[in-house]
């Protein structure tokens, strides 16, 4: 540990107490990783319990120079809450307290570390849920959720994270306090809100979340439909969507995930079906009808098997288990897995699958699909284990084809995932110099030291340059 | 003197050449509503109605890529022939996709369907140095990178030129009709929050001193007339309203649950407003300077703010209020896209450098 380094961790301990510093190997090496495979370096780990701990911490952090990661329940999938050169990561786990509810404007402040899940269990009982859902929504963190502005199933009818955070108060840099954005709609000047969810903790630290509430839907219904072809199950996605309905998810599993999954929820999938669609339409009962027989007129003229609609409540949490424990279900296949989450249109969608099928075949990698169907949310997960090196290295390099084979057919790096490490080296693939510039300028505005989650989210060598005008330059009268 | 660029590469050239000269430009599209923000003097009107290509259109995935200058009408138009709609839009067919977009216009269905930043997927702008940058991505979810459109929404043209648009669309409702009543503010603001609470997702709900108008979309067997309320006949929901009046437009924004407490307030002291209920946003047309801070002080006292969105120069001497939190990242931002301060200095002064 170099001696500034040193001074902080002595700064911080004063000011934690010895508990809530961690400096032992056992600690370092725990958050070396998050939920990727990407493994990192981690100083020493603070765990503030208040904002005004946040804000010491920072604050101690910019004068010793130290760079700083922010860090939630680490579950993320690319490595953005792992710290790569040292440094102090601040955990917010132990920053667990939930505001009250405010029923008249539908929202709630909460700490960045409450779970995602236990908001929606806290206010269920007023008729209300929190509707961003990701699948590891039982154990990733709220500040996580805006750091990556995380999707879930229901994010197609609903939005993703930013569409539900009207607030964030965000400790900066420097130790400064900020509050953007708030319960009265669109204050004056430009958008900040918007630019803090998503930007992987490197433009602050989120210490409040205002989270948007929304009403549990009067009725809702679950189908799960079985395909005997991926091109089939996928051109009913499209369709129905191109009917008009907007399903509040439509998610897609493919057979050998099926296979995996029902070994583990025994939720009654057909595993000898190609791919399975799981939808859900709420709304009003007539919307709810409407749109389920859309759904079954679809699926019938695209050769569906059989539509399963949950009977009750029971039926529909086991379908939702069986989706939402996919990732976990690979464990019984091989012990690690590698993943992607680009994004292609949705028209691509029987496209895409096969490429993933040929790649992943030639690479002679196992390849298991669990996905956001209705918004093109690919998530091709690639069973390996870790400890077979040519294994890793053909899963990495399906997954560089499979990345590159989306982008090609008009699609995105990342749908809810974020960027990270493991992403940052393909943002060339989507954005050419002028755009990264801009992007490390946004980021500048936030952090101009760079001490934030450095080397995540833009390639390395990325700055925002020169842009300012040489003296000689500057015309007379303006007010540079 | 006037700028009308055709394309991108001659926008560039222009921006570029008065960042050189440090010449002064006022960016408009349809020019509908160009008096916001605080006014300024500008060397050039720089026109962005010339940028009028549809670049791609792809029904199956919902998603339109247009130029600047192509006008809300035109989107409403061609989506609409494939049964698709732009449901944050505002209400102007005449005004521009760059201009709805650098004001944050969205129109009166955003209680249902968001504010309009949620429509815009992909945005490239030409910076104020005529750098031509890409921001967010086509598809319909997508976290690569910082979101730049939701930076240049609600820019008004201080960032950089908006030079094309991916806006995600909807499929058009099985139904949608706005219906209507008239009675006395009380009754109006009681009413509203009677179908506020008993439907599901109104689509708008908007009160007037004297009258009530509420649109319903979905399938044809929830889109009926709530209690005491008839078909309104107007498709496109209650007239230009108080927006657009010779003297001057406050909006102000509070917590939704206050804006039956500002309505009855504005009424009190004689204003006239169209308050979008369940959002937290009221439009009161105003008439005189004092108008606007004494609007301004209704909305502060519940917690909101103000903003002019349209009025003469004496209404706009201080449109925003107070300076929002976090204006020296704003300034920033600024000056990284727009270097030489070109682009309508003043208009956002708690943007422009401080200075020294
Ligand atoms: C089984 C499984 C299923 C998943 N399913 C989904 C899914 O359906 N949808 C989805 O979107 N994701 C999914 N994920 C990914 C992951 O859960 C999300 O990215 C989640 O948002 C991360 O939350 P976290 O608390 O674990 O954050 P971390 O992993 O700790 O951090 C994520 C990022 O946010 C930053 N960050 C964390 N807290 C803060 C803060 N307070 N302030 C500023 N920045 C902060 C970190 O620096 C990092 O860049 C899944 C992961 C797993 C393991
Ligand atoms: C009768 C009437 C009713 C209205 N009702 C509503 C309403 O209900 N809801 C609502 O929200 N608005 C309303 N407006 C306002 C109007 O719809 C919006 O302000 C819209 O922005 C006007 O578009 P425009 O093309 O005319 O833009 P302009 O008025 O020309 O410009 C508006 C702002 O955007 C900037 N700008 C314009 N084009 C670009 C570009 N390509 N790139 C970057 N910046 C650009 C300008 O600098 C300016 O700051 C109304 C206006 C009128 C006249």
């Amino acid at each position: 540990m170099t001696t500034t380094a040193g001074a902080l961790a002595d700064q911080l301990r004063h000011l934690l107490g010895p508990d809530r510093l961690l400096e032992g190997d056992l600690a370092r090496n725990l958050y070396s990783h998050d939920g990727s495979i990407v493994g990192g370096d981690c100083g020493i780990v603070a765990l503030p319990e208040t904002t005004d701990e946040v804000a010491a911490c920072m604050r101690m952090a910019h004068e010793a120079g130290v760079d700083v990661v922010p860090r939630g329940s680490g579950t993320g999938l690319t490595g953005g809450a792992v710290p790569l050169e040292g440094g102090l990561v601040i955990s917010l786990a132990r920053m667990r307290a939930m505001g009250e509810v405010d029923v008249a404007n539908s929202c709630m402040w909460v700490q960045p570390g409450v779970l995602n899940l236990d908001v929606s269990t806290a206010i269920a009982h007023l008729g209300l849920h929190y509707a961003p859902d990701p699948s590891s929504q039982q154990a990733c963190s709220i500040g996580g959720n805006v750091g990556t502005n995380a999707g879930g199933p229901h994010c197609l009818a609903y939005g993703v994270t930013v569409q539900h955070v009207l607030g964030v108060e965000m400790v900066r840099p420097d130790g400064q306090v900020v509050v953007l954005g708030g319960v009265a709609p669109d204050p004056p000047g430009y958008d900040l809100r918007g630019v803090v969810v998503g930007a992987e903790g490197t433009v602050g630290v989120v210490t409040r979340v205002l989270l948007r509430l929304t009403p549990l839907p009067p009725d809702v219904r679950t189908m799960l439909l079985d395909f005997l072809s991926v091109s089939d199950a996928s051109a009913v996605v499209q369709a129905v969507i191109a009917a008009g309905v907007i399903p509040a998810a439509l998610e897609m599993m493919d057979r050998n995930m099926a296979m995996a999954v029902e070994e583990f929820v025994h939720a009654g999938l057909p595993t000898d079906a190609a791919a399975l669609l799981l939808v859900e339409v709420d709304g009003t009962p007539a919307e709810v009808e409407t749109a389920t027989a859309v759904v079954e007129h679809v699926a019938r003229e695209h050769g569906v098997r059989t539509v399963r609609v949950a009977q009750d409540e029971e039926e529909r949490a086991l379908l939702w288990k069986a989706r939402k424990t996919a990732f976990g279900a690979v464990a019984r296949v091989k012990p690690s897995y590698y993943l992607h989450d680009c994004v292609v249109p949705r028209t691509r969608l029987v496209e895409i699958m096969e490429a993933i099928g040929e790649i992943t075949e030639r690479e002679g990698v196992m390849c298991l699909n669990v996905f956001h169907a209705g918004d093109g949310n690919l998530h091709p997960i690639i069973a390996l284990d870790r400890s077979d090196p040519d294994e890793t290295a053909r899963a990495m390099s399906a997954g560089d084809q499979i990345v590159r084979a989306c982008v090609a057919m008009g699609g995105t790096l990342s749908g809810e995932h974020g960027i990270g490490v493991e992403k940052r080296d393909y943002m060339p693939l989507v954005f050419d110099h002028d755009d990264l510039e801009a992007q490390a300028c946004v980021r500048r505005a936030f952090d101009p030291d760079g001490r934030m989650n450095p080397d995540k989210v833009l390639p390395t060598g990325t700055r925002c340059g020169e842009v300012g005008l040489a003296d000689t330059q500057v015309p007379e009268g303006t007010w540079i | 003197m006037d700028l009308r660029p055709a394309d991108r590469d001659e926008l560039a050239g222009m921006l570029r050449a008065a960042t050189a000269e440090g010449r002064v430009l006022d960016i408009r599209g349809s020019g509908l509503h160009a008096r916001r923000g605080h006014p300024f003097t500008a060397d050039d009107v720089l026109h962005a109605t010339g940028l009028t290509r549809v670049v791609d259109y792809v029904p199956e995935d919902m998603t339109i890529t247009v130029e600047g200058g192509v006008t809300v009408g035109e989107v409403l138009r061609l989506a609409g022939e494939r049964g698709q709609g732009w449901p944050q839009a505002p209400s102007q067919p005449a005004a521009t996709v760059g201009g709805v977009l650098a004001a944050a216009a969205g129109g009166r269905r955003r209680l249902r369907f968001g504010p309009i930043r949620d429509s815009l997927l992909e945005v490239v702008v030409a910076t104020g140095d005529g750098r031509i940058v890409k921001g967010g991505g086509r598809t319909v979810k997508s976290v690569t990178g910082y979101d730049l459109p939701r930076l240049l929404t609600g820019s008004l043209g201080t960032l950089g030129v908006i030079v094309q648009a991916t806006l995600r669309l909807w499929p058009l409702p099985m139904a949608e009709r706005w219906f209507t009543t008239r009675g006395d503010a009380d009754e109006m603001l009681d009413l509203a929050q009677g179908v506020l609470a008993d439907l599901h997702r109104p689509t708008a709900v908007v009160a007037g001193p004297t009258s009530l108008h509420v649109c319903l979309t979905g399938v044809p067997d929830d889109v009926v007339a709530p209690a005491g309320m008839v078909d309104a006949f107007e498709p496109g929901g209650p007239g230009a309203g108080t927006v657009g009046s010779p003297a001057g437009t406050v909006e102000a924004s509070v917590p939704p649950a206050a804006l039956p407490a500002l309505a009855r307030q504005l009424v009190a002291d004689g204003f006239d407003y169209e308050a979008w209920m369940g959002t937290g946003i009221c439009r009161a047309r105003v008439s005189a300077p004092e108008d606007v801070q004494a609007v301004r002080g209704m909305a502060t006292a519940h917690h909101g703010h103000a903003q002019v969105i349209d009025g003469d120069d004496a209404m706009r001497t201080d449109p925003f209020g107070p300076l929002p939190a976090g204006a020296d990242i704003m300034q920033r931002i600024r000056a990284s896209f727009d270097p030489a301060g070109i682009l309508c200095p003043g208009r956002f002064a708690a943007a422009d450098p401080v200075p020294a």
